[in-house]
């Protein structure tokens, strides 16, 4: 799927490629890392068009159910693009953030983001 | 664990009911069923949806302002748990609620004083105007007694019989 990116690394949207640590599954959700391939950049930053990296999604369209029974739905699909270690590229991140973040150790983007 | 209030038609969402949507500038919609979310996504503003608490409050027909709603304010400092207020609270609760529900009653009341004389009062002209349906027209002329009394001040007993001849026909 389309992408956009949340942060200021310098890439707009990505198109999804893959899911890492999965074997056949179609679907991400919040919180999985994703191969990517950015198709839309701002120009003169450091990432370019048609560069594969990774990104970890932090917003989607599709409902995010938690084990309290709360239900959430963003308005739109994102992600933060992220280096082999985990931490993000870019300094500021822009949109709300799900806790489920911060359960799996991105405390980075988790800290940086406002809501 | 918190009750909230749904967005659009502001009932309560109990723990693990409803969705929340999340918008881009981080505004938070909660909603208590799918009905209401299916509004929201077609744009419809709650205070024209009759059924909503927005609607009625906008047009009148439940209160709006009243004390007994200051205790169900959103506070966003958390209280020390201290027994004998958890307790004062819990008892108070439902007398708040029992208070707020006849004060609810006195409004509907006061909202719908003066329906009953206006009932009559369209149930006499249309007795007057549609007496043909009932008896024909040449009948009342032989029997005027059949007609609807007139405002004359008559005695108690005469008008009595009068009212008592036009509800047997």
């Amino acid at each position: 799927t389309h992408l956009n990116v949340a942060d200021n690394s310098g890439a707009r949207q990505l198109m999804c490629i893959r899911i890492i640590g999965a074997g056949n599954r179609r679907y991400a959700s919040i919180g999985d890392i994703v191969v990517a391939v950015i198709k839309e950049a701002v120009p003169n930053m450091s990432l370019e068009r048609s560069e594969v990296i990774r990104a970890v999604i932090i917003r989607t369209r599709k409902e995010l159910k938690r084990s309290n029974g709360m239900i959430i739905q963003y308005d739109d699909n994102a992600a933060v693009v992220i280096d082999q270690e985990g931490n993000p590229k870019g300094t500021r991140i822009f949109g709300a953030i799900a806790q489920e973040l911060r359960q799996l150790n991105f405390t980075k983007i988790v800290s940086l983001a406002p809501e | 664990m918190r009750l909230e209030k749904c967005w659009f038609c502001s009932s309560t969402v109990y723990p693990g009911h409803g969705i929340q949507f999340v918008r881009n500038d981080a505004k938070i919609f909660r909603f208590c069923r799918s009905k209401c979310h299916k509004n929201f996504k077609m744009k419809r503003n709650p205070r024209k949806v009759k059924w909503t608490k927005a609607y009625r409050r906008v047009h009148g027909k439940d209160m709006t302002q009243d004390s007994s709603f200051e205790f169900e304010r959103k506070r966003n400092r958390p209280e020390r748990y201290d027994r004998n207020l958890a307790e004062n609270v819990l008892k108070a609760i439902p007398k708040i609620d029992k208070i707020r529900v006849t004060r609810d009653e006195r409004h509907h009341k006061n909202r719908m004083k003066g329906k009953k004389e206006k009932l009559q009062k369209e149930a006499a002209k249309e007795l007057e105007q549609g007496i043909s349906l009932v008896k024909a027209p040449s009948a009342l002329r032989k029997d005027p007694s059949l007609t609807l009394p007139q405002k004359i001040k008559v005695s108690v007993s005469q008008r009595q019989s009068e009212d008592n001849n036009a509800m047997e026909e």
